[in-house]
């Protein structure tokens, strides 16, 4: 991309914010400290350290390969699944150290939601989707059920499009409206932290738009954590921005003066497209 | 000239080139399984469906070259041609112009008359061929067909009805209908004898073999006491009295049975006194037109799908090993697929993937190929003699030494089928697992699913047509499998069948039939090897179409989970 058109969309996103945002100010929701990550004998992630401020958006951005998505796979263990990942270091949800033993990982991962790059749903109903977390935690009463999906259809903005349809099956619904059923199935759990990554990637540009402005409506409620390839979308929808290298947390900062005024020579030098 | 030539070589090249020889080759390929399978089908199908017509009965005159002729009444079989030089060493004295000749193979039945039933004629030296109406044949419970002409029907040793005549005068026409309606009467009681005998008979014995068995297992306890030897008892005097009751009506019954014969003059001339009761069905082939005989043939084949056999399995149906063969089948479906299921998910989503998993992946696809028969062995050394024998001293020491579990029967079999089938259904299992997409199963783990909701709640649903594929082919290898089948099991002739309505109702240590086991039976041990040719085209048409019924159940089920599964590539 070119130069220029960078920063003319990211000079128009800036203008949003009003308030200009100051991370002492923000209540801590995750806390990472010198985490190290290793796939075997490989260094994916080498001493991040930051804070994940709550009922905000913070987006990772950074060239491919950078170990923003496994960053975001950390906060609910979900390197776990990897059978050559070795973690040392610490994250905090709300003073807790999750990576601490006898932690239990499914609530964890209850309390920190995820949604992935590709649309994901399960071939079950709409309805089934949305019900498949309450039912895990063994809620079976119809009618909680039944307010739940409507109230985490609504919050993804999905209801309209769908209430006639609950019990047809997911797999029959567009990218983006698949994308925006794991939200809701995502929310209806009612977690914390939204991890999100990259959830619009694999979407055409109009259901990219809804999604960003789902993020918007969703931060009222959740904290939400965003990996994004694409810059534009960082300065669009997120508070904070951090910016990743080669396993390094380069630079982390309020978004708006992270893309108007960044600080290390690396940043600059990826948001104006010099590389990466 | 030599310009010619390369020009040919280069379009060849350029023939092999585009393909071509390629595409030829793989439709002819395609082209020849498809018409050896089709051939198959047919050979089998009309060898085995001609069976059930009714053939014309043929009478004719027949004489050899210096030979005195003689009268021949019988069904044409096949016909093949000879060299005429074979049939001179054969002692036959045919003429020197011959160099060919066509022989038949007739049967003439009344196998009681001359000893055999079937007998070859050259057919040059058949003349005078008729086919009188009046001519009949009949099916009999034992002694094969019978044909002649019917001369008097008799009740309690009195004449009823007769006639002199051949042809069908009225005379004629009214002996037949009183032998027709005596053998309707006929088959009635006899159908009552079979109810008596099999199911009111066969309870009490049950019930009387189950009181033997509780005071044997009391005397072993050293627990017999008086009270008790009353009890059983007067339980076994009111089985002895309900079986006398029934041995009184029985006697009744096969007086009544006896009390009609007929005299019936067979081709040489003779005439022989039968009674009715010996009769299935009698009638004229000659005199039927083309609905009567579609009529029989639909009778016939019905008796063929439904009725027990009779005479050696050579005649009657093979309802007992269809039977067999479907609840077999259905068992080992039953014990393979949660089985092979449950290795499958433990090797893919529990093991550590390292060598030893890769080890034990490797030996059970290998275990698919074992020869059936080995695993015939190994279910009578260690299922029978090892697992049965320790089972009956546990739990049935009271019926020793006559074994319960120590022996073949339809649990062993199906568990014997079930492990020769289960690396199947592990590796279909294991490849439908591995082609779950990654992130369903971790949009599963993010909601706060542990690993085993996982798997039941979204993975094995998604997986569950592979399983399907597995079962299927499960089933149709172990449908048609027989070697194993006859160490660990299978008999030509079963008392009864496996399920029934004795407590408990289903007998898994009983022993079944086959109809993979009963081809071979009639085919190749059967005393009267002719009579049984048709059965067995008939038998294997009749095993293809019931593997082809299990598989199709199979497949409707997989299709239905595959619609409801679908989309699995996102």
């Amino acid at each position: 991309m070119s130069e220029t058109k960078t920063h003319s969309i990211d000079i128009s996103a800036m203008q949003r914010t009003q308030q200009p945002l100051r991370i002492e100010d923000e209540k801590i929701c995750l806390s990472v400290e010198d985490l190290h990550l290793y796939y075997g004998e490989k260094e994916a992630l080498k001493g991040i350290d930051m804070i994940i401020p709550e009922k905000k958006v913070t987006a990772f951005i950074g060239p491919s390969g950078c170990g923003k998505s496994t960053l975001l796979r950390c906060f609910n263990r979900m390197n776990d699944l990897v059978d050559s990942c070795r973690i040392d270091g610490k994250i905090r949800l709300h003073e807790q150290n999750i990576y601490e033993k006898g932690t239990d990982v499914a609530e964890l991962r209850r309390r920190v939601g995820m949604v992935f790059q590709k649309p994901n749903p399960f071939p079950k109903s709409i309805y089934e989707n949305v019900a498949y977390g309450l039912r895990i935690q063994g809620i079976n009463k119809k009618r909680v059920i039944d307010e739940t999906v409507e109230w985490a259809l609504r919050s993804a903005a999905l209801w309209d499009e769908v209430k006639d349809r609950l019990h047809e099956s997911a797999l029959g619904m567009s990218g983006g409206q698949q994308q925006r059923l794991v939200i809701a199935r995502t929310v209806a759990v009612k977690p914390e932290v939204l991890l999100l990554d990259e959830p619009a990637s694999a979407l055409d540009p109009i259901s990219t738009l809804k999604i960003e402005e789902l993020i918007h409506e969703l931060k009222e409620e959740f904290t939400i954590a965003i990996v994004t390839h694409n810059m534009q979308q960082a300065a669009r929808v997120s508070d904070y921005t951090a910016f990743m290298y080669m396993g390094d947390m380069v630079e982390f900062g309020d978004t708006n003066s992270l893309f108007t005024n960044p600080t290390k020579q690396q940043t600059e030098d990826y948001i104006t497209g010099r590389y990466g | 000239m030599s310009n010619e030539i390369k020009m040919k070589n280069k379009s060849v090249t350029e023939w092999v080139k585009s393909g071509d020889p390629w595409v030829w080759l793989n439709a002819g390929a395609v082209a020849i399984s498809v018409i050896m399978v089709i051939g198959l089908l047919l050979l089998i199908a009309v060898r085995g469906l001609g069976h059930f017509w009714p053939a014309d009965i043929v009478e004719a005159t027949y004489e050899l070259p210096g030979d005195s002729a003689y009268n021949i009444v019988a069904e044409r079989v096949e016909s093949v041609e000879v060299p005429a030089a074979q049939l001179r060493e054969a002692g036959v004295n045919v003429g020197e112009h011959h160099d060919i000749m066509m022989r038949t193979l007739m049967k003439t039945g009344n196998r009681d008359v001359y000893g055999s039933d079937f007998r070859w004629v050259v057919d040059a030296y058949v003349t005078d061929t008729k086919r009188p109406e009046m001519l009949f044949a009949a099916e009999r419970h034992e002694w094969g067909n019978l044909y002649g002409y019917l001369k008097a029907v008799k009740e309690d040793g009195k004449i009823i009805a007769q006639t002199k005549d051949l042809t069908p005068t009225d005379s004629a026409l009214n002996t037949w209908d009183e032998f027709e309606k005596r053998i309707d009467r006929a088959t009635a009681i006899h159908d009552e004898i079979y109810q008596v005998e099999k199911h009111d008979i066969g309870k009490i014995n049950y019930a009387l073999e189950r009181i033997r068995l509780e005071q044997r297992g009391y005397e072993l306890n050293n627990t017999f006491t008086p009270e008790r030897r009353a009890d059983l008892d007067a339980e076994r005097a009111q089985y002895d009295a309900e079986y006398k009751g029934l041995q009184s009506k029985l006697v009744d019954l096969y007086q009544q049975i006896n009390r009609d014969s007929f005299i019936v003059q067979v081709m040489d001339g003779s005439e022989h006194e039968i009674q009715v009761s010996k009769i299935v069905r009698a009638f004229r082939p000659n005199a039927m037109g083309i609905v009567a005989k579609l009529g029989f043939y639909g009778a016939k084949l019905g008796e063929f799908l439904t009725a027990e056999p009779r005479e050696a399995n050579t005649e009657g149906g093979v309802f007992p090993a269809i039977f067999g063969t479907v609840m077999m089948v259905m068992l080992m479906t039953v014990l393979v697929t949660p089985f092979g299921v449950v290795a499958a998910v433990y090797l893919r989503e529990y093991a550590k993937q390292g060598l030893l998993t890769r080890i034990i992946r490797i030996a059970v696809n290998n275990l698919a190929g074992v020869p059936s028969i080995v695993y015939g062995v190994f279910g009578l050394g260690f299922f029978i003699y090892f697992l049965g024998s320790g089972i009956d001293q546990a739990f049935f020491p009271e019926a020793l030494p006559s074994p319960t579990f120590g022996t073949g029967g339809l649990m062993w079999a199906s568990i014997t089928l079930a492990l020769l089938t289960v690396p199947v259904v592990i590796v279909a299992t294991e490849e439908g697992l591995s082609r779950i997409p990654r992130n369903v199963r971790e949009g599963s783990l993010a909601l706060g699913a542990t690993k085993a909701e996982t798997l039941f709640r979204v993975v094995l649903p998604m997986a569950s047509p592979a399983i399907m594929t597995g079962v299927i082919l499960a089933v149709a290898r172990a449908a048609g499998e027989v070697a194993p089948l006859m160490l660990v099991g299978v008999v030509k002739l079963a008392p009864s069948l496996p399920l029934d309505g004795n407590y408990p109702f289903i007998h898994l240590d009983q022993k079944f039939m086959h109809l993979g086991f009963h081809i071979y039976d009639v085919g190749f041990q059967s005393p009267n090897v002719e009579a049984a040719r048709p059965l067995v085209y008939a038998t294997a048409l009749l095993l293809v179409i019931v593997i082809a019924l299990l598989n199709l159940a199979a497949v409707t089920i997989r299709n239905h989970l595959r619609e409801k599964y679908k989309s699995l590539e996102m």
